[in-house]
């Protein structure tokens, strides 16, 4: 719940801002994105935009607990859908929302089970300041695991679309579920030029945060 | 003779550079915003060029010579690729002194 707190707090100084990596880059563009979270969470998608405002992949998402080594790998299809968009004159504004089902391994139980997953995003970023609120709930019959994240960033220039962007990020990550609980906070770089994205940093508990994506 | 040679050239010039179509965009905030329309607007047969400023919310497009966009294609094109257009002008500018302009 604190959490969820910070981030009411953070939304309404950072003047309702959200955004980190969209679940849809572009129409007719495909996103491969990896993240890393040391003794936390492993996660890769791969999601290709039909349209501007869907986009259908898939992606393994591996949740590990730090103190007794369970795990759940987590396996799935999804569909992300842009529920609607501001675009300003120098700031845009998301909101998306996506749903899909796969399969599960419970390792304590050493079963496969079904297991749906859903989540939703907000995000609202300038080229100087931008924040993002987002939920992902995965499901099956054995556990429900929901990891809340919010970022908080700001760009020391303004970048143009062949600079490189360098931001300055701050994010508080929840997990809700049996294998893990407890609020991690980590202090990120991201880097970004055309359709290579990369970020790394560490967490309160000094281990690596990263994440890459490309889009094309 | 002068006076239509002149003339000749005039028009001539004019045709030359009468393919720069000029958009002023809303919503262009990043690179990705920006890659995924140039890779839309690269993909129309008549298109030769693009240049995209993030700064000057400008999406600019060199024709092909003796080709032309409509501004109502262009106007799907960017809606459809998610952003909102609020202006078209055909401009005399190629798109080497825009880019000289936008270095600037």
């Amino acid at each position: 719940m604190n959490l969820l707190k910070y981030a009411l707090a953070g939304w309404l100084l950072a003047c309702a801002s959200v955004a980190q990596a969209k679940p849809i880059a572009f129409s007719h563009g495909t996103t491969v994105m990896a993240e890393y979270g040391a003794g936390t969470m492993t996660e890769a998608q791969v999601f290709y935009a039909p349209k501007y405002f869907l986009s259908l992949g898939g992606g393994y998402l591996e949740l590990e607990s730090d103190i007794d080594h369970r795990r759940r790998e987590i396996t799935y299809t999804r569909l992300n859908y842009l529920v609607k968009r501001w675009n300003m004159a120098d700031a845009q504004a998301n909101v998306f929302v996506w749903g899909g089902a796969g399969q599960a391994y419970v390792s304590e139980l050493n079963e496969h089970e079904f297991a749906w997953n859903a989540g939703a995003q907000v995000d609202y970023e300038t080229r100087r300041v931008y924040s993002s609120l987002k939920t992902d709930l995965h499901h099956a019959s054995g556990f429900e695991h929901r990891v809340d994240t919010l970022q908080l960033g700001i760009a020391p220039y303004k970048h143009d679309f062949d600079t490189l962007a360098t931001w300055f990020v701050v994010q508080g990550r929840q997990y809700t579920g049996v294998i893990h609980e407890g609020t991690e906070w980590a202090l990120l770089l991201r880097l970004f030029k055309r359709g290579a994205w990369v970020e790394a940093g560490v967490t309160d508990d000094g281990k690596l945060q990263a994440m890459a994506m490309v889009n094309f | 003779m002068k006076k239509l040679t002149i003339c000749l050239f005039a028009l001539i010039a004019g045709v030359a550079n009468a393919g720069t179509i000029e958009m002023k965009v809303y919503g262009l905030v990043c690179g990705f915003c920006a890659q995924g329309i140039e890779k839309t607007l690269r993909k129309n047969p008549a298109t030769a060029d693009v240049v995209v400023s993030l700064e000057n919310k400008l999406v600019a497009v060199a024709t092909k010579e003796g080709a032309d966009i409509s501004d109502a294609e262009l106007t799907k094109a960017l809606t459809d690729s998610g952003y909102d257009v609020k202006g078209i002008v055909r401009t005399q500018r190629s798109l080497d002194a825009i880019r000289a302009e936008l270095k600037q």
